[in-house]
């Protein structure tokens, strides 16, 4: 054969195994799409570090999300003063193991803070996420309230908010809420979680939290959102106080669209997406997807 | 000696200030540190809350030690081991020794007044004026610190160097100004005399002065001296240790400023005895304690019969553990820890919401401050039991008030919008705020179902955080009064 027969065939050749490369890695159906790329991953185990992550993993591992020199905040629930059986604050195991994924995925510094609503110093220690951070090696901040930025937001009832500048000088942002039942807003997920890192007076937030939810959460763009349901408080929320109140799901959901991890937690309650108006709110402006069904969903269950 | 002494003085004097800023939440729920300590060897403390409450105070017997040393050794707390004493000494040391002159040394019958000074005082703590805090150097020299220079001095900090070394959050406290301005008094009087308010005014002094009157230490000035009055130039206690017969050994601070000082060597300390049973005249005339006495029986009864003595004042929220307000009033010494060591800077002084009894004694405004649910600190440094140490449990459900919604101010009352952070901040199990739905209209002219809060009285404790988060800021919708509360019998609401 002649030069050009000879490099057609290697192209040829080169196609074909291409394709049978690619080939073998196509599995049938939605679990394949599942595998490839999942819109939300939902891990089920009782112990909350593994469970958390083999989540990670299963979404892609950390790597795919933190690069190597990342100033990274981790954005647990650590609002009130309650130790962590009463479910009203994020797992502080779940926290700890969070930050272990991020240094190994060569993160160069993991931040850990929250504007507390009680004493921050007593929320630290009583919540345990101050000692888990610590120990996996985070830095542990303490917020001064008064250096915050005033961003705008292009929303219905909000039109700017300060938002804490410790927050506005990372790199990436994981979003790592509790799930919670809450009086006013029915119920306390991801969204919500952003409250902790703002300024301002966030008393006036709630006035119409059908609107100030979403658009809260319109100035983050979350790397991840881990979404603690390992124990969800089911009663006097969202400070809890008595274990009574706890249950136990033994569930992590990570995803990164912040909508629709909102909208898989209000089934842990029994309730459906739509229920939520700050979820069908945050829809509209266009943060995420609401509608489970359009979602993949990989699910598995951790030993 | 003189040496030892300063010694001695510095390393108590930086002991004090360490235990007081130690007198702060540090991530254990107990003081880790024994605070209240200087307070617990005061037998001055001990004395008048005996008087005042005719209890004897656990704690307080601490203070026998520091007993046992004066009746031993004489005033050597107010030479070697007061706080207050070697603040004093620190400033006098910038005055140049030309300016001393005897009349420093010498004892001076004016020196008498404190001793006035104290059986008002002790007269006030028979009729439960428990006054004896304002004057104690111990407990001004706490509530000075505490409540005026750390946190102006943590004002200073923040603003050049932008971080705090004090404490954990900027302080506040109303009437700072005045209790800077006391100490200020007190420290700048050394100017006139040194140690004048040791000499002429401390009750705390006087009474470890009268506990001296044989105690076994002699003062000898032997055949050296020439009379050229170093001594007196340089004394502190205004003994007189230019001759052993007129020494005045309830006066002598033991600070051997005399024995350095003279050019002959004449002064020398040492024991006797024999000497010790033959005490000298305190200087008071018997005319002069009866005025007083008589002075005391007079004045005090007019002051408590104020008609505020009987009715309930709804201000008055007392931190949790507090005994009812008659016992609380005459243990009180406004010492002012509890207001140090409080985590969110609610416990405030009051000045006269209490009566002129009351002032400076510890009262809960949540608009600056709530009480923090899981937090018992300030049961653990009252030193006299004016608020009882509790458990975390026997806290958690004592009630310190009441909280109350006014629905003219309440924005899902008044205004038909939603809020109720009231009820997502009240920390019990079950909230004492619930909610009923109510349909209302919105402005704009739609149905639309509302929460309103409502106040749970059998399980309010009154912390007052619903008061501190509520969004009508500039006067809560929702507020604390002390009605309910459980230390008292009267001041009760439901049956």
């Amino acid at each position: 054969m002649d030069r050009r027969e000879f490099i057609k065939m290697l192209l040829a050749g080169a196609a074909g195994l291409s394709a049978l490369n690619v080939a073998g890695k196509f599995k049938t159906g939605l679990d394949a799409l599942a595998d490839f790329a999942p819109d939300l991953v939902v891990a089920k185990g009782s112990r909350a570090e593994s469970v958390v992550e083999e989540a990670v993993n299963a979404f892609g591992g950390m790597k795919r999300f933190i690069a190597r020199g990342d100033r990274v905040l981790i954005k647990p629930n650590i609002a009130w003063d309650r130790a962590p059986q009463f479910a009203a604050t994020t797992n502080p195991a779940l926290v700890g193991m969070l930050v272990r994924l991020c240094l190994e995925a060569g993160a160069k510094e993991v931040f850990v803070f929250d504007r507390t609503c009680n004493d921050p110093r007593r929320c630290y220690v009583t919540t345990e996420i101050g000692k888990a951070s610590q120990d996996a090696g985070a830095r542990l901040v303490y917020i001064d309230e008064s250096k915050v930025k005033e961003c705008p937001i292009n929303g219905n009832v909000l039109k700017n908010w300060p938002v804490l500048t410790d927050v506005l000088e990372t790199d990436k942002i994981i979003n790592v809420p509790i799930a919670k039942v809450h009086g006013l807003s029915k119920l306390t997920l991801g969204m919500k979680n952003w409250f902790g890192a703002i300024g301002g007076n966030r008393s006036r937030l709630h006035q119409r939290t059908e609107y100030t939810i979403p658009e809260i959460a319109s100035l983050f763009k979350p790397t991840l959102v881990v979404l603690d349901a390992i124990r969800i408080l089911t009663q006097n929320g969202p400070l809890g106080g008595d274990e009574s109140y706890v249950e136990r799901r033994n569930t992590v959901v990570v995803g990164q669209d912040q909508v629709a991890v909102d909208a898989y937690g209000t089934t842990l309650f029994g309730l459906k997406p739509q229920d939520m108006g700050f979820i069908v709110n945050a829809n509209k402006m266009g943060l995420g997807e609401m509608d489970l069904s359009k979602l993949t969903i990989k699910t598995l269950e951790v030993a | 000696m003189k040496i030892l002494r300063r010694i001695s003085q510095i390393i108590f004097l930086f002991l004090f200030l360490f235990l007081l800023i130690q007198t702060e939440y540090r991530g254990r729920d107990s003081i880790a540190y024994p605070v209240k300590i200087f307070l617990e060897l005061d037998p001055l403390v001990f004395i008048a809350t005996l008087i005042a409450t005719h209890k004897v105070i656990g704690g307080l017997l601490l203070c026998l030690f520091v007993v046992a040393i004066t009746v031993t050794v004489g005033r050597i707390f107010c030479g070697w081991v007061c706080p207050l004493g070697s603040l004093h000494n620190a400033l006098s040391f910038a005055k140049r020794k030309r300016y001393l002159n005897q009349a420093q040394g010498q004892y001076d019958s004016a020196q008498a007044v404190k001793y006035y000074v104290l059986i008002f005082l002790l007269i006030g703590a028979l009729f439960s004026f428990q006054f004896i805090g304002i004057f104690d150097p111990l407990s001004l020299l706490i509530r000075s610190l505490s409540l005026a220079v750390f946190p102006a001095l943590s004002f200073l900090t923040e603003l050049t160097l932008r971080k705090n070394f004090l404490s954990f959050r900027q302080p506040y406290y109303r009437d700072a100004v005045l209790f800077g301005l006391i100490l200020l008094g007190v420290l700048l009087v050394n100017i006139k005399r040194r140690r004048l308010w040791c000499k002429y005014i401390c009750p705390l002094g006087t009474l470890l002065g009268l506990l001296s009157f044989c105690n076994i230490v002699k003062l000898k000035v032997n055949e050296q001296c020439n009379s050229c009055m170093s001594c007196c130039a340089v004394c502190q206690g205004g003994c007189s240790p230019n001759s052993s017969k007129d020494w005045r050994r309830q006066e002598c601070f033991i600070c051997f400023n005399c024995v350095k000082e003279c050019p002959k060597k004449a002064i020398s300390f040492g024991f006797s005895f024999t000497d010790a049973l033959r005490p000298n005249a305190v200087d008071i005339k018997r005319r002069h304690i009866i005025q007083s006495l008589l002075g005391g029986l007079f004045i005090f009864p007019l002051l408590k019969i104020n008609p505020s003595a009987k009715l309930e004042s709804p201000g008055l929220i007392r931190p949790p553990g507090s005994k009812n307000e008659g016992e609380f009033l005459s243990r009180c010494i406004r010492c002012s820890e509890c207001m140090k060591v409080c985590l969110t800077g609610g416990l405030q002084p009051v000045t006269f919401e209490a009566g002129i009894e009351g002032i400076w004694t510890p009262v809960l405004v949540p608009r600056i401050g709530y009480c923090e649910f899981n937090c018992t600190l300030c049961s653990q440094v009252c030193p006299t039991g004016a608020i009882g140490k509790i458990s975390l449990k026997e806290k958690q459900h004592l009630k310190i008030g009441l909280a109350f919604i006014d629905k003219n101010r309440c924005l899902p009352h008044a205004f038909g919008i939603d809020c109720i952070v009231c009820e997502e901040h009240c920390p019990t199990s079950p909230k004492a705020i619930r909610f009923k739905e109510v349909r209302t209209m919105t402005e704009g002219g739609t149905e639309a179902l509302l929460k309103q809060p409502l106040v749970d009285p059998g399980r309010c404790i009154g912390c007052g955080i619903c008061e501190y988060k509520c969004p009508v800021i500039d006067r809560p919708a929702i507020y604390i009064t002390s009605i309910n509360e459980s230390r008292s019998n009267n001041n009760v609401l439901t049956v």
